[in-house]
């Protein structure tokens, strides 16, 4: 029974401090097979390909349809989203490795801990609540209405950030993901009003100034958000704040 | 809050750009003279004598010593932050954020030794003026010769495409298209800048 089989090499570690190790695995082919569902029967049967039953390997994923950005891992070489990465399209023996640009927790699992921290930093929400009537929601600007929305799709995966070589331990770039959040939040009408407090933080340390324009961001995208035009907007619009923060004091 | 990196990063890409970008311009413009045979490029080099001592000097301190000393400190900080991975993601523009740190590398000691040897040493403590023949004597090493081209093309290709990332950092060009357009300009002036290097640096051998 000659049943074609699909070679994964998987990059394991056991526990965050613990060094990395290589292991491969191989999967019964079927059509339309992608690298979660591979994932899902290693786990089934953990054995590698010396027949040595092993721990399953660990990941994460919630959606299977590239909606949560849960399952992003690299992926020969690049980050992408595990579950839309068909063993069809991509080349073999296929190359997993966890996106190291986060700390890693256990084999393929990371901590995106620090993005939400990001967000936190740039203020990445709209006041609602204070010491005024909470009224019905604001409409939305209908010639920014597009690009809110494309912004919003957002899944935080991490894809732009383990592609950018400005993000990572040797430096304090909080990363395009988060930074473009700013805009999406400054374009909202009531998230508008605290523009100039997102610019300001943008413009701290690790903040926009930290981005080297290599635009990997926009390439790796899984959701096609125009990472480097909104960017370059961000860029503009500190300017502005720089000005105003200078001369209107 | 003083923004004081977002101040500092500024400094440091108009600074690039407009300061040491004309020191570019300066040294290819001054150098090309050597085309048209030695009589020009001494003529040139006479020019600048011209200027009194004082302002020279000031201009030398003040429009390249320091932008540049700051330029490729603050420089060497940047290219720090950066884990280059241009072989996982071999875009263009990646590819050519490499490069912009590779050239600085190599700028950072080509700079040393160009500066340290001409003007420091041969012109300030020698006392020797920079002349057509002094050049010629000194490009009989073809190694020299190899590593001043190479130097040119790095601080070429290095403001070239800085001019490309000069216009995002400041917004100028936002959607792809326009900063398209400047990479695509801006590449074609390296390379004719590059051409003219390539000439005059060919006159000394000939």
């Amino acid at each position: 029974m000659a049943e074609k089989k699909v070679r994964f090499v998987i990059e394991r570690q056991d526990s965050p401090e613990s060094q990395p190790y290589t292991q491969e695995f191989d999967v019964d082919y079927r059509p339309g097979l992608n690298v979660v569902a591979a994932l899902m029967e290693i786990q089934k049967n953990p054995v590698t390909v010396d027949g040595k039953k092993v721990a399953p390997v660990v990941w994460e994923c919630n959606c299977l349809e590239k909606v949560c950005g849960a399952c992003m891992m690299v992926i020969n070489g690049r980050a992408r989203q595990a579950c839309c990465a068909l063993v069809d399209e991509i080349e073999q023996p296929i190359h997993l490795a966890p996106a190291r640009t986060f700390p890693v927790i256990r084999d393929l699992l990371i901590d995106r801990t620090r993005m939400f921290e990001a967000l936190k930093k740039i203020q990445g929400w709209v006041e609602l609540d204070g010491s005024w009537d909470v009224k019905d929601a604001p409409i939305q600007n209908p010639y920014t209405a597009q690009t809110a929305y494309e912004i919003s799709h957002c899944m935080t995966c991490g894809c732009c950030l383990e592609a950018c070589p400005n993000v990572g331990p040797q430096s304090d770039f909080i990363g395009p993901a988060p930074t473009v959040q700013a805009y999406l939040f400054n374009l909202h009408p009531l998230g508008k009003f605290d523009k100039p407090k997102r610019l300001n933080a943008l413009m701290e340390k690790g903040g926009i100034t930290s981005c080297g324009n290599s635009q990997n961001c926009v390439e790796v995208c899984p959701k096609f958000i125009k990472l480097t035009t909104y960017l370059a907007q961000l860029n503009r619009d500190v300017n502005i704040q720089a000005l105003k923060n200078i001369f209107n004091n | 809050m003083f923004h004081t990196t977002f101040y500092i990063r500024r400094l440091h890409s108009i600074c690039g750009l407009a300061v040491l970008g004309m020191v570019l311009f300066e040294h290819i413009f001054t150098n090309s003279m050597a085309i048209f045979g030695p009589a020009a490029l001494n003529g040139a080099l006479e020019m600048m004598e011209l200027i009194p001592k004082p302002i020279f000097l000031g201009l030398e301190l003040g429009g390249i010593a320091i932008p540049l000393l700051f330029h490729a400190i603050y420089g060497v900080y940047i290219a720090l932050q950066a884990n280059n991975n241009a072989s996982n993601y071999g875009y263009c523009r990646n590819r050519n954020f490499t490069l912009q740190r590779w050239t600085a590398w190599y700028l950072v000691i080509f700079l040393i030794w160009h500066v340290g040897y001409l003007r420091l040493y041969t012109k300030g403590i020698t006392g020797t003026p920079i002349s057509y023949e002094l050049l010629q004597n000194y490009f009989q090493n073809p190694v020299v010769v190899v590593l001043y081209v190479l130097g040119m093309f790095a601080a070429i290709f290095h403001f070239c495409n800085g001019i490309t990332t000069f216009c995002m950092t400041w917004g100028i060009t936002k959607g792809p298209r326009s900063q398209n357009v400047v990479s695509v300009l801006s590449m074609g002036l390296c390379a004719i800048l590059c051409l003219i290097t390539l000439t005059f640096m060919g006159s000394y051998l000939i």
